[in-house]
């Protein structure tokens, strides 16, 4: 899903991209600048209030297009999948976006997102690169964080990396597998990340650690030299202020 | 001529309805339950203006909603909602055009 929403990050004109589900949840996103996750999660708590009310007009909707004074928004109607969720694509662009690229790009971007969310290839919810928990998760009760010894890697999850050019590189015992790292103490360092973060956000945890090291350390292998700024990207991921310190506090003495 | 007479001239528009932000009703053309769609469209130009300020998109000037048979053309003046029906929905460009070109001489 990642690879999708960058597709359409790369589109000129466009700031962000980001997919959620018919309770408003953030279930995945890609953006420049300032159009990190809790803004988009905020966007996508207003945007399906919008959705729930054109949904009561015309409820077979496809697409919704607002244009903005400085910008433009577009939001694509994904449909519901087996599950009985449905889901949208927004697209955040500015006022260079050229309309009809867009809307290739938007049509093209669906119809792949629609087979990930319809179980297609790679559509496990370590696949989807946001902030959804996975199904299993849905309820109240959440499961604890990955045993150290769980590493086993879900199998349909490679045909998304073949695909994202990322490399297959094993390096933790947390599941941490679709991120290269340079040395053995970078992946230690990668796997403490994602045990420390997973006390706080929960088994989401090593698909936060590896989003973000794909922003800070998108050309290279992940090294050592990149903690700080990756410590950071993910203390970000916590809301709450006494557990961001927790956190910044267990890496930094760890 | 008004605007919403304006709108509900042109032969792809099947009803017209104008209200406000906050869902109140000012009058309709061709539209038999206008208070419900004035409601409606209302609050989804709210909810969308909102989004549009947590992404400093600047103000919200008009939206389109498009089906398979139909579509709707919202368009913002102040905090008048305008909203036109179109089918089928690939007549909506053409739509928006004839809009700003008539709303552009009236101005």
């Amino acid at each position: 899903m990642d690879t999708i929403l960058q597709s359409l990050l790369d589109l000129a004109g466009v700031t962000a991209a980001l997919v959620f589900d018919g309770a408003g949840k953030l279930v995945a996103h890609r953006g420049h600048g300032v159009y990190d996750r809790p803004l988009c999660e905020q966007v996508s708590a207003t945007l399906v209030k919008a959705t729930d009310a054109v949904a009561l007009q015309q409820r077979d909707w496809e697409s919704l297009t607002a244009q903005f004074a400085d910008g433009k928004l577009l939001l694509r109607n994904l449909g519901a999948t087996g599950d009985g969720r449905s889901h949208v694509l927004a697209l955040v662009a500015d006022a260079s976006l050229n309309p009809s690229f867009a809307t290739v790009a938007v049509r093209v971007a669906a119809t792949k997102l629609r087979k990930v969310l319809e179980g297609g290839p790679g559509s496990s919810a370590t696949d989807l690169g946001g902030s959804r928990p996975p199904p299993a998760a849905s309820s109240s009760q959440i499961p604890p964080p990955p045993a150290a010894s769980s590493s086993q890697i879900p199998g349909d999850s490679r045909p998304v990396l073949a695909n994202s050019g990322l490399s297959w590189s094993k390096i933790s015992s947390v599941g941490l597998s679709r991120v290269a790292v340079a040395d053995p103490a970078a992946g230690a360092f990668l796997t403490r990340c994602a045990k420390e973060l997973a006390r706080h956000v929960g088994p989401i945890a090593k698909v936060y650690v590896e989003e973000a090291v794909r922003r800070v350390s998108a050309d290279a292998p992940f090294a050592l030299a990149a903690a700080g700024p990756l410590l950071e990207d993910l203390a970000n991921q916590i809301e709450d202020p006494d557990d961001r310190a927790k956190f910044r506090g267990a890496l930094k003495n760890g | 001529m008004s605007d919403l007479a304006l709108i509900a001239g042109l032969p792809e528009v099947r009803s017209a309805v104008l209200g406000d932000l906050a869902g109140g009703f000012y009058d309709a053309i061709k539209e038999p339950d206008g208070e419900t769609v004035a409601a409606v469209m209302g609050f989804l130009a709210t909810a969308v203006l909102q989004a549009g300020e947590h992404l400093g998109l600047g103000a919200l000037r008009r939206a389109a909603v498009s089906g398979p048979t139909r579509a709707h053309l919202l368009v913002l003046h102040g905090t008048s909602v305008m909203t036109a029906c179109v089918e089928p929905p690939a007549s909506l460009a053409s739509v928006e055009k004839a809009l700003d070109a008539a709303l552009t001489g009236r101005r």
